[in-house]
């Protein structure tokens, strides 16, 4: 914003009183918040304390509504204290009021005495009330005037004890634990008020607890009365809102206020009083601290002499800071409260001129009632290189490049702000550290930069270009590129060593060839079973249409079913029982086995634990099989069928649409090499070791039908043991659908040249992903787990397709999301009109039934329907969640069939009309 | 029906509780929350603040102590490409003085200071709860700048007791609808407007993207990345496509009748949910080739995600969540979003479901899963702890009380960075489940409590 606006807040440095109220009293045991107004005040100080303290914030809300505020909020306070006692059990209840309470009027301590009389169940819970007008104050003062209230109400004249008050103002639980632990060395008997220690950073433990349990009790400040003196830390409070001066009104308990523990001099002011209250000598530990602390000061000085800060917040944190700034030579340009706190400009002025004139800083501001407006425009106008504050100064941080150091309340853009130290010889060291290293990362980040562009007068080319960094970068992951080839490469050769096979293994493949009927025509006899458990697939081949699914078509990639390892290994199961003769289990898709490779995997572990000597068989498209050629071996799969239908890249780009490998989709010439490539690499891999494979050849004619002399000489180089030139099955609505078939002639022809090079190949019976028992008979059906039932929603799909495809169906959808028929028929205002052909549902129109009828008062509930039924007349069917009688019967008079079911809109639409086309 | 503590007497019609297998006819929704039972639900005023807020060049004014600005200055993740005016918090900042004597006067010298300064096209000043309390009349007031200055300066009722959130979005679409009329635009172009949604973490972007892709031209957003140009120009428009319905179905009916432009109802949240909304949208338009590229296109994008949710899905199978959210629509659509990568919904609750969001609810969830209308945080970790959730989805307070009990959490509110919807969204969504469901930190939790 370049202007400022001045009757306007434009971005606060505050927030409301109900807000530090809740606080507050967060830091006593067991006490429950409740706010009197609308539910939204709540809610929004709910989500930014939790937040901040990552912690779950409770507070409650009488949930104020037109009536309440019109006749009074009474009877929704009382019921919601008593709710709130119920889930709560609180031992002492805050009341906090808000803008809207206090402007209507609301008399809470009135009401909260009706509560008393009409529930003296309850007397024994303190209700502690506290008028906290969004208008009246910041959040500074909410606190304390909470504070305030729970002394006013809870501390009764007691007997004189030897207690020293410890009051406070909004410190992190962090700073909180760090003063009980400083008491604690001094051994002072003392009563925090509040103790904010535990309960807005509390650990995890096994039992959640709702409310949480640490924090100051009743108990303790009813004794407040009785001690001996108050110090209370704070700078700025006053005779409306100090329980210090309040304590002495009342008890005439002797008070002194101190400034927060943040810089050196109000350290030592505590600790002074400490010595002085305890009796007690400093501590090695703590003048050791401070000795630190001193040889810290020392060590960052200069780092911290070029600090110019902007410091703003709550008055005493303020206030804090910029001592601490002015003590390690850091000049406060600006010192900004978003409280209306004109003391803090009467407090601070000396302190900052005497160090901006020590640095020769001539213009710096103390302000108060202040927004982040102002903040951001000082910030710019003198130049500040540091924010101290809380995170709502990101905007500034982000617009003008300045590093903001986070400290107190709220942080929201970075975890952890409840632990964050401030306080005491080792909590400001923390923090000075922080402020140091902010500086110094801008000059350690920065200054070969800014020494180059200021005093280099040569020939400029270090920083000039974008390319010059991004060509260095580019060279660096080729080089990366090349050495990852080269380890792969050499992978392989250790891989192949290791695995390489014994005689004895040979033997068993030998002898499982001779019972594979694919791999010998003699072993008729034996059966196999193909587990339908690899769906995806990672290529797209042009003769192939993966979606095409029906039981009673045989060829590769079709299967009814996908089955999942558990389910293919009860299959197994059942196959081997009532099936003579199983010989070979195999993956043959429907997809590729190895594009799946992990159910593939699966699979054959659990039916290798179960025979060690079944054969394992797969077939794939070989893409992947570099990749996992040794854990095929080491899974024990012997026979590996490769379908490749040609060895040259112009050739291949002819057969495959796509081939995906590691993430990336390639496609024509480059898909087919890399395809390639791995096909040869891979079968290379599984020869050596002693694999049988076989190469599957489709003659696809005018495409590779010249070529397949070269690919099966290929394959014979390889150490392959069989090709299979097969025929291409034309599929319907794949890319090679009116590929004209080569003859079986030709094929036999073919097979008989390649013969001359290596064995082929003359009874494959190109079987489904699913088949079952021997080449001859396929008896998968008998085991498919939907034989009886009607096909699939897919299949169903399918086969609408295919079957019906020139009848016109027009459907009415009831749906309120627009994407499920999720709706009564008789509660629709609109309905979705599809118009179903070709085997496909097509969106047309979206018709208003409101247009015309708004309801049930309007028009009576039959009218309603009559318009509905009206506005679809032409329909052929409706397809709600749900429909009654009535319309039902109405529907029927037109002949408009019903379907109810929650299903996606185009799927219901496409299962209602095949129930029509039946 | 035995209930266990942690749950108000009054409260419990709110919720379905079928411990005994007993179905209930529906549960108690879309009315007042109950006092002091610690609702998550925010103020009218807050959904008011949802819709209109991504407009990057309005000034948002609010009229009213400073709290309500406090708490939603820039805390959204709506992204512009334009101005970053909307990003700041403009408020009269009333005090006690003004509450005595009224604040016309000091909001009235207020938009006329920004007006001289700025010269914006835009202003939406937010009546807030003590506002009408207090006897402005912020419509005259408004009323008499637009006509001083001839810009459009828009009232937006919205005190925060006047209902809940769902009203707020009523009164966002009331003022929208008097923007768009006040400057009523005529020359019909082909092309759509994209409404209910606030371009959080760029989803806008996505979405448009798409559309670009398959040949659709869109017109004009509500409200994500929008200007006041780009707003006015939404008359021209031949098709309105709704996506949080919740917040503005109300719009799209009111600019169906008054402007008569059909709208249709979408959602990009999943790959069904997407594809057929591409698809749906295209047919809608007429368009055949565009129908044509939305199928390659969706096909294409769902056969990439493939392998990627394959692997995601085998670490989340079997596994429990539980929603809170806010509106009936997003529950839905993350149930099935749930179911889609094999898990199931144990617990679902929203802070402003109707009726009809709830039976649905109720249709497509098990029978024994618990389902809450206007939950509180006690009804949360009952339900929650009872049911053994593994991952709540929810807004930000519902966050730390999730990690107290030691459950995982998806962010799906308006603060998040990253886009959930698209095809995209799918990815960012199974991970950031993924990420926190199987983080190694709950073996560590969950070894401390087997000790």
């Amino acid at each position: 914003m370049e202007q400022t606006l001045v009757n306007l807040n434009v971005n606060p440095c505050k927030m409301c009183m109900p807000m530090g109220s809740v606080m507050a009293l967060y830091g006593i045991k067991k006490c429950m918040s409740i706010l009197h107004g609308s539910q939204g005040c709540s809610t929004y100080i709910r989500r930014h304390m939790a937040t901040h303290y990552n912690e779950p914030v409770d507070i409650a809300s009488s949930s104020l509504t037109e009536e309440g505020t019109v006749y009074g909020g009474e009877e929704n306070l009382k019921k919601g204290l008593k709710n709130l006692i119920n889930l709560y059990s609180p031992e002492v209840i805050g009341v906090s009021t808000t803008c809207l309470a206090e402007t209507i009027g609301e008399d809470v301590p009135r009401i909260i005495d009706n509560f008393y009389e009409e529930n003296p169940e309850y007397r024994n819970i303190p209700i502690i009330s506290v008028p906290t007008a969004g208008y009246q104050g910041t959040q500074f003062e909410g606190f304390f005037k909470a504070l305030f209230q729970v002394v006013k109400t809870i501390v009764r004249k007691s007997e004189k004890n030897h207690k020293v008050n410890i009051i406070t103002g909004p410190i992190s639980p962090g700073d909180t634990r760090y003063l009980k632990n400083l008491l604690e060395h001094f051994e002072i008997d003392y009563i925090l008020l509040p103790d904010l220690s535990e309960n807005l950073d509390s650990g995890y433990h096994k039992n959640y607890d709702r409310l949480p349990s640490k924090g100051a009790s009743i108990e303790e400040i009813a004794m407040m009365g009785g001690a001996r003196y108050t110090l209370e830390l704070s700078t700025f409070t006053n005779k409306e809102n100090s329980p210090a001066e309040y304590l002495y009104r009342e008890y005439q308990i002797p008070y002194k206020k101190l400034n927060l523990p943040m810089s050196l001099r109000d350290i030592d002011a505590l600790i002074k009083e400490l010595k002085y209250l305890s009796g007690k000598n400093l501590s090695e530990e703590v003048s050791t601290q401070r000795e630190r602390y001193l040889d810290a000061m020392i060590d960052s000085h200069k780092y911290n002499s070029v600090g110019r800060a902007v410091v703003f917040g709550e008055p005493d944190f303020v206030y804090g800071t910029v001592r601490l700034c002015a003590e390690n030579g850091i000049v406060p340009i600006l010192v900004a409260t978003g409280s209306k706190c004109p003391e803090l400009k009467e407090k601070l002025q000396e302190e900052v001129k005497q160090v901006a004139e020590s640095a020769f800083v001539e213009q710096y501001e103390i302000l108060d009632d202040v927004d982040f407006q102002i903040i951001e425009k000082y910030a710019k106008k003198w130049g500040a290189n540091l924010l101290i504050g809380n995170s709502d100064a990101r905007r500034i941080e982000e617009n003008l490049h300045i590093s903001l150091v986070r400290r107190s309340f709220p942080i929201h853009d970075r975890i952890g702000g409840q632990r964050l130290l401030t306080l005491g010889y080792e909590g400001t060291l923390t923090f000075l550290d922080e402020i140091t290293n902010t500086l110094l990362a801008k000059t350690e980040s920065s200054f070969r930069r800014a020494l180059y562009e200021k005093y280099y007068k040569g020939e400029k080319i270090k920083y000039q270009s974008q390319n010059y960094l991004e060509n260095r970068v580019f060279n660096k992951i080729k080089n990366r590129k090349h050495i990852t080839n080269i380890q792969l490469k050499d992978r392989g050769k250790e891989g192949s060593n290791m695995l390489k096979m014994d005689t004895s293994t040979k033997n068993t493949i030998e002898q499982k060839t001779k019972t594979h009927p694919c791999f010998n025509s003699g072993a008729s006899d034996y059966a196999r079973v193909h587990l339908p458990v690899a769906p995806k697939c990672n290529i797209s081949c042009n003769y192939c249409l993966r979606k095409y699914d029906c039981p009673n078509e045989s060829r590769p990639g079709v299967t009814t079913e996908v089955l999942s390892p558990e389910e293919a290994y009860e299959r197994y199961l059942e196959v081997d029982k009532q099936v003579p003769n199983i010989s070979v289990v195999g993956i043959a898709g429907p997809g590729d086995a190895l594009a799946n490779f992990e159910e593939t995997k699966k699979t054959l572990q659990l039916i290798k634990e179960s025979n060690p000597d079944i054969t394992f068989c797969i077939s794939t498209n070989g893409l992947m099989l570099p990749v996992y050629a040794n854990e095929l071996v080491e899974l024990g799969v012997s026979h590996v069928t490769v379908t490749m239908n040609a060895i040259d890249p112009t050739i291949g780009a002819q057969v495959y649409k796509y081939v995906e490998y590691m993430g990336v989709k390639y496609k024509g010439e480059q898909a087919a090499s890399i395809l390639m490539a791995n096909q040869m690499a891979g079968i290379k891999l599984l020869t050596d070791k002693g694999i049988i494979c076989k190469v599957n050849i489709v003659m696809l004619k005018g495409i590779n039908e010249k070529h397949i002399p070269e690919v099966v000489k290929k394959v014979k180089e390889l150490g392959g043991t069989i090709t299979n030139i097969m025929q291409l099955i034309p599929v319907k609505g794949s890319a090679f659908q009116d590929l004209p078939l080569v003859s079986n002639k030709e094929i036999m022809d073919m097979r008989k040249t390649c013969g001359e090079t290596m064995s082929q190949m003359y009874h494959c019976k190109q079987c489904r992903a699913d088949a079952i028992g021997t080449l001859g008979n396929d008896r998968s059906i008998e085991f498919s787990s939907c034989k009886g039932k009607c096909g699939s929603k897919e299949e169903v799909i399918q086969e609408l397709q295919t079957c019906h495809k020139s009848k016109l169906l027009r459907f009415a959808a009831a749906t309120k999301s627009g994407m499920i028929v999720d709706q009564h028929f008789g509660q629709v205002s609109e309905l979705y009109i599809y118009e179903y052909t070709n085997g496909s549902p097509v969106f047309k129109e979206k018709r208003n039934i409101n247009k015309y009828c708004t309801g049930n008062e309007e028009c009576g509930e039959n009218d309603k329907i009559s318009m509905i039924v009206n506005t679809i007349s032409d329909c052929d069917g409706v397809i709600a969640m749900r429909i009654g009688e009535a319309p039902s019967k109405k529907l029927e008079e037109k002949g408009i069939r019903i379907f109810t079911t929650y299903d996606r809109i185009e799927d219901a639409v496409i299962l209602a009309a095949s129930e029509i086309l039946k | 029906m035995e209930l266990v503590t942690g749950v108000l007497e009054e409260r419990k019609d709110f919720i379905r509780y079928d411990r005994e297998g007993c179905g209930g006819s529906g549960i108690r929704c879309d009315t007042n929350s109950v006092s002091g039972a610690v609702s998550q639900r925010a103020c009218v005023y807050c959904g008011a603040r949802v819709v209109l807020n991504p407009i990057t060049d309005a000034f948002h004014i609010v009229h009213g102590p400073i709290g309500c600005a406090s708490y939603t200055w820039d805390i959204r993740g709506s992204l512009s490409s334009g101005e970053e005016i909307y990003r700041n918090s403009f408020s009269t900042d009333l005090r006690e003085q003004d509450v005595i004597f009224g604040g016309e006067k000091k909001l009235t010298k207020a938009i006329e200071e920004v007006i001289e300064k700025y010269s914006p096209k835009l202003i939406f000043v937010y009546a807030t709860c003590i506002v009408g309390v207090i006897g402005d009349d912020v419509n005259a007031v408004c009323k008499s700048m637009s006509e001083k200055y001839h810009i459009n300066v828009i009232p937006v009722k919205s005190p925060g007791f006047s209902g809940n959130k769902s009203v707020g979005y009523k009164m966002a679409c009331n003022a929208l609808m008097e923007l768009i009329k006040g400057n009523l635009a005529t020359k019909k172009q082909v092309g759509v407007n994209i409404l209910g949604d606030f371009n959080l973490a760029g989803e806008i972007w996505i979405i448009k993207e798409y559309l670009r892709k398959i040949g659709i031209p869109v017109i004009s957003t509500f409200t994500g990345d929008s200007s006041y140009e780009s707003l006015i120009k939404a008359p021209t428009a031949t098709l309105n496509i709704v996506q949080c319905a919740g917040s503005s179905t109300y719009l799209a009916n009111r600019m169906e009748e008054e402007l008569g432009i059909p709208y249709i109802k979408v959602s990009f949240f999943g790959i069904e949910d997407t594809t057929n909304s591409l698809i749906r949208i295209a047919e809608a338009m007429g368009n055949e080739k565009a129908k044509e590229k939305a199928v390659a296109f969706t096909r294409e994008e769902t056969a990439r995600l493939e392998h990627f949710l394959s692997q995601y899905k085998k670490r989340l199978m079997g596994k429990k969540a539980a929603i809170y959210v806010g509106g009936g629509f997003k529950a839905i659509s993350l149930i099935r979003q749930f179911h889609s990568l094999g898990m199931e919904t144990v617990v679902v609750g929203t802070q402003t479901g109707k009726k009809d969001d709830y039976e649905v609810i109720e249709s497509i969830v098990k029978k024994d899963t618990i389902i809450l209308d206007d939950a509180n945080p006690a009804e949360l970790e009952t339900f929650m702890k009872e049911k053994g959730a593994d991952i709540l989805v929810g807004g930000v307070k519902e966050r730390p009380l999730a990690y107290k009990l030691g459950i995982a959490f998806c962010d799906h509110n308006h603060e998040r960075k990253h886009p959930l919807a698209g095809f995209e969204g799918v990815i960012n969504f199974t991970k950031e489940i993924n990420e926190s469901m199987n983080s190694p930190v709950w073996e560590y939790i969950h070894e401390l409590e087997e000790e």
